[in-house]
């Protein structure tokens, strides 16, 4: 087992990395910038190194910073989280080649996931439904064309180098695809410095639907089942569940199977997720994340397996905890991404969070690196606190969620808990009947 | 860095006037801001806001979560403040060397008056050895690092006054 780790990260998942470490009786290294030296994943951890200056790009991102770190406080293994560099396959690499263990999956997984189209032809050679596409990065607009014209329009230019719901646009017919097609490729590159694009079918009311998937370095596979998080603005999740509320049984167990048996062909180690669309009862691979998700506590209230732990333990080389058979999914889940922002038109809202009451009772948690007198940075991305419900069966979830959400207190600063108070009472959400593009609407509305 | 804890009413008989005396005289003495003192039982913070040196006792044992500040990785002289106006601050996160070999002289010595490029010492990350210059000239007052101390970014290296 490792004696020290380093969380290369910061916010709500560093704090949730320094747990999982506590609780196995590993010393924590907490590296951060200057505007995070009151964080509470700082105050807790055993050592902390101040690796530089707010911009990301000089911290958080800041590869010989955060190696540096690991060398004068020997560590033995570093923690990316997620975001920031833990989809980086150079960053896995130099790690590796320092003498830490890096703790997710191989540099090469890493980066065949990380470009979309190479993950696509992989994904689908290892036996999963894909979207109808160009199967393979598109040059030009007239071959964008033909290939649109066969697979049907509308079809969504995507950035090869993306991912995250970052860099697409759709074409609504051969009119508007090449404009669609240049535009792409120049947020592509702007973006990802990267302007390889290819093209999938469009769907019109898709969900989506995660499978949560573990495998160690023995070859072992499990999926926990799946979660449904197609209420997303701007590609950004805000509330997830699982199990899906559109799924029965054997839907589920066929694409967990069928995941977990493409896992093992690729010979994939550590968590993953594997995110399909899921229309007219078919599921369609669109990308694979090869890290831990910010939704992972909902799997973690249905399965009981700490998720973290897990990962860790296989970094070490241990085997799973667990067969699939072992498996047992129970209750439902519903997990709300809480952000500073102003409920209605998401503008930022940093600041000191001037009063913190956290809701508690049965099947609540909460997982927030806030605290009274703590000041959100505006630095960095706006998730500030989850809050995760588990309940017997999906109506207990509802109104235990409703329940919690008002007693949650974040004082100070604006957040998007209001905006959940009104999606856990809406019908549609209520009836489980909603899509990728339900949210995107509903908030169109309430402007 | 911690918020200090809110006074709590302590019996007299309870507080070891000695002690804070001899802690607070401590104070003035080295010029500090700020001086804490733990035993396995308590700690005790005796600070300097406005003049006002305040006795905040608790009964939290020093291993508390959250209650100890995470260990600096560089051993530093706590006079040598990074609010000082001659601070040298470090620029990354590495392991310090004070000489350019280990059998030849330190770079500087306190005392030394330096140009401003002039170099105070390594900092050495990922085997690459970088040169701190002095950002201006000055005295060297301070070295407020050993030789071979792991260093985070913004530690206190210098005081060039």
């Amino acid at each position: 087992m490792f004696e020290k780790v380093l969380i290369a990260n910061r916010g709500e998942v560093a704090l949730r990395i320094q747990r999982a470490c506590k609780e196995m009786g590993i010393a924590t290294v907490a590296i951060h910038s200057t505007a995070d030296v009151d964080a509470m994943h700082v105050r807790l951890a055993d050592e902390s190194v101040c690796i530089g200056p707010p911009p990301a790009r000089e911290s958080y991102l800041n590869i010989p910073a955060i190696i540096s770190a690991a060398t004068i406080t020997n560590a033995d293994a570093i923690h990316p989280g997620y975001g920031f560099l833990s989809e980086n396959a150079k960053f896995a690499e130099i790690v590796e080649e320092h003498g830490f263990t890096f703790i997710g999956p191989s540099p090469d997984h890493i980066r065949l996931m990380g470009d979309k189209v190479q993950a696509k032809l992989a994904v689908k050679a290892a036996g999963l439904p894909v979207v109808a596409g160009s199967d393979g990065p598109v040059l030009d607009t007239d071959e964008a064309l033909e290939i649109a014209g066969r697979i049907g329009y509308p079809v969504l230019v995507k950035a090869a180098g993306g991912g995250g719901g970052k860099g697409m646009k759709v074409a609504e017919s051969p009119k508007s695809l090449g404009e669609a097609f240049r535009f792409a490729r120049t947020e592509a590159q702007a973006a990802f410095g990267n302007g390889s694009l290819y093209l999938e079918k469009y769907l019109g009311h898709p969900r989506h639907i995660e499978v949560q998937i573990v495998a160690d370095h023995h070859g072992h596979v499990v999926h926990l089942g799946e979660r449904d998080c197609s209420l997303q603005r701007n590609h950004q999740k805000i509330l997830e569940e699982a199990p899906s509320p559109a799924l029965n049984a054997a839907e589920r167990s066929e694409i967990g199977m069928i995941a977990c048996d493409a896992i093992h062909k690729i010979g994939y180690r550590s968590l993953g997720t594997i995110e399909f669309l899921f229309e007219d009862g078919k599921f369609y691979f669109i990308e694979m994340n090869t890290r831990l998700q910010v939704e992972h506590p909902v799997t973690e209230a249905i399965s009981g397996l700490d998720l973290v732990r897990e990962q860790i333990r296989i970094a070490t080389g241990a085997p799973l905890s667990l067969t699939q058979a072992e498996v047992r999914l129970e209750g439902h889940a519903i997990e709300c991404r809480i952000n500073a922002e102003n409920p209605e038109t998401f503008a930022p809202s940093p600041g000191k969070v001037t009063d913190y009451h956290v809701p508690g009772g049965l099947g609540v948690r909460a997982d927030s690196a806030l605290y009274t007198g703590y000041s959100v940075p505006p630095y960095y991305d706006s998730l500030v606190a989850k809050l995760i419900v588990h309940g017997n069966n999906r109506n207990e979830c509802l109104l235990r969620m409703r329940r919690a959400l008002d007693e949650y207190v974040i004082g100070g600063i604006e957040t998007t808990i209001p905006l959940h108070r009104r999606l856990v009472s809406n019908n549609d959400i209520i009836n489980g009947d909603y899509d990728i593009h339900w949210l995107e609407r509903f908030v169109g509305l309430n402007r | 860095m911690l918020k200090p804890e809110k006074p709590i009413e302590v019996p007299r008989s309870e507080i070891d006037s000695a002690l804070v005396r001899q802690l607070a005289q401590l104070l003035d003495e080295t010029g500090l801001h700020e001086l804490e003192y733990a035993t396995d039982h308590w700690k005790i913070r005796v600070a300097r806001h406005a003049g006002v040196a305040t006795y905040i006792p608790t009964s939290v044992p020093a291993t508390a979560p959250g209650a100890v500040a995470p260990a600096a990785t560089a051993p530093m002289d706590p006079a040598a403040d990074a609010s000082h106006p001659g601070a040298v601050l470090s620029p990354m996160v590495g392991t310090v060397y004070l000489a350019p070999e280990p059998s030849a002289a330190t770079f500087v010595q306190v005392g030394d008056q330096i140009k401003a490029g002039d170099t105070l010492l390594i900092i050495e990350a990922m085997k690459v050895m970088n040169p701190v210059a002095a950002p201006r000239a000055g005295r060297v007052a301070k070295i407020a690092v050993d030789n071979g101390a792991p260093v985070e970014f913004g530690a206190v290296l210098m005081i060039v006054e």
